[in-house]
């Protein structure tokens, strides 16, 4: 008590912030922080809604530290702060979301291959590295073939000319899709395959008629069939 | 009597400026750091055929990294109820454990860059590091200067006591070292755990 009178007046009392709303907040950030970690680490949670439960997380993160911390919620009227706050937020949302808008598209319409594959499309390239892929006007039934871990569903796929195939990676390592066999890799409409990172897909137009085989070069026992009909 | 209260309020009103100036200050950064966020969203898969962040970062590390802050920013909250009422001893014990804190952290930051280096891994690499290092490094920097600014701040409080202006100054501290610590639960957020997505 003696020592709180040495110097009584450096704020008015009024200005007095109490502990709580920083225990409040401490713990609050720390429930906060365990979460998303645990929801990663642990993969409870996969793909878009981990994404979306962690960046959820972060946003009660920033509104609890603004509130408890900054005790923006304190503010006498008018409230320049929060109204400058929520202009720059705004700001940030154009700036952070109109880039990574952007740039995926360009990355899309721009990279080497696709921007092949389009060209073959668009100007009923028929032969691409000197393999005859033919045209599509439009596409067909979708077949979907799971690559989980060491298995391959369904093994064998029958389709007709201008379907598609989706080979869907459910597992965890990233899988290396080749066309032919071990002993003889071969291409399929001018492409030797494509690599598919873990729950990422890969989609395939069937353009060239006939039985193709496909393999993963670094695991024997990922490999399949489709055949190609009119 | 009256003259009192108006020099007062005329100080609350400058204070309440100086708040407003250095918020302002505390907003233009943050853009600062969104223009950085949007360089390392774009380019985060850009490694060069070199390994990803999930393949560099260690989760646990990065943790380790973000409790030590979270606390850092408690105890400074802390530090700066002390220094409302004026208690000298209690700001110095408070702010000095900040400071440690923060070093711990600045420690930690260094030595995971350092580790990167030492694997080959640089900011030469490729884009995606390029901007790792940039993000991050930035964040490093703001932090190195808190700490300059903690540190001549607690000097002073020792060797003069805690008036009126230096508790203003320590305010606007607090304030700046709270916004390092949002922005780096936004870094932990964005680099470190979406990169395991």
């Amino acid at each position: 008590m003696s020592k709180e009178l040495q110097n009584p007046k450096i704020t008015p009392e009024s200005q007095h912030v109490s502990l709580t709303p920083y225990v409040v907040g401490f713990v609050l950030s720390l429930v906060f922080t365990f979460i998303p970690y645990q929801l990663v680490v642990n993969e409870i949670l996969t793909g878009n809604m981990l994404l979306a439960a962690i960046i959820g997380c972060a946003m009660i993160q920033l509104v609890i530290q603004v509130v408890f911390f900054l005790h923006l919620g304190r503010e006498k009227k008018p409230r320049f702060n929060l109204v400058f706050l929520l202009g720059t937020i705004g700001i940030i949302l154009v700036v952070v979301l109109g880039s990574i808008w952007i740039m995926n598209h360009l990355h899309h319409n721009m990279s080497a291959t696709d921007v092949t594959d389009k060209v073959a499309s668009d100007e009923a390239v028929r032969q691409i590295d000197g393999a005859r892929v033919g045209t599509c006007a439009g596409v067909g039934t979708n077949h979907k073939i799971e690559l989980k871990n060491d298995s391959v569903t369904p093994l064998r796929v029958e389709a007709k000319q201008c379907d598609t195939i989706t080979f869907s990676n459910k597992g965890d390592a990233t899988r290396e899709i080749r066309f032919g066999t071990q002993a003889d890799p071969e291409t399929y409409a001018g492409e030797s395959g494509e690599t598919i990172r873990a729950r990422r897909n890969k989609i395939f137009t069937l353009t060239e008629l006939g039985t193709h085989a496909f393999y993963d070069p670094i695991n024997n026992t990922v490999s399949g069939y489709f055949t190609v009909k009119r | 009597m009256v003259n009192e209260h108006i020099a007062e309020s005329h100080e609350e009103a400058a204070m309440d400026r100086v708040g407003f100036g250095f918020w302002v200050y505390l907003m233009t950064d943050l853009l600062m750091f969104a223009v950085l966020f949007a360089v390392f969203a774009v380019l985060r898969d850009a490694t060069h055929g070199g390994p990803s962040g999930q393949e560099l970062f260690k989760l646990p590390f990065v943790l380790t990294e973000t409790l030590i802050l979270l606390t850092s920013s408690f105890t400074a909250g802390i530090g700066m109820l002390a220094a409302h009422r004026g208690i000298k001893s209690q700001v110095l014990t408070w702010f000095g454990l900040t400071f440690c804190l923060g070093l711990a952290f600045l420690g930690m930051e260094l030595y995971e860059f350092a580790e990167f280096i030492h694997e080959g891994h640089t900011w030469q690499s490729n884009a995606s590091l390029s901007s790792f290092f940039t993000l991050v490094g930035t964040h490093g920097l703001h932090i190195t200067s808190g700490l300059l600014w903690m540190g001549t701040a607690l000097v002073f409080i020792w060797k003069r006591g805690l008036n009126a202006p230096l508790v203003r100054k320590l305010t606007l501290l607090s304030l700046f070292w709270h916004f390092l610590d949002i922005v780096w639960i936004f870094i932990f957020t964005v680099v470190y755990l979406m990169a395991f997505v």
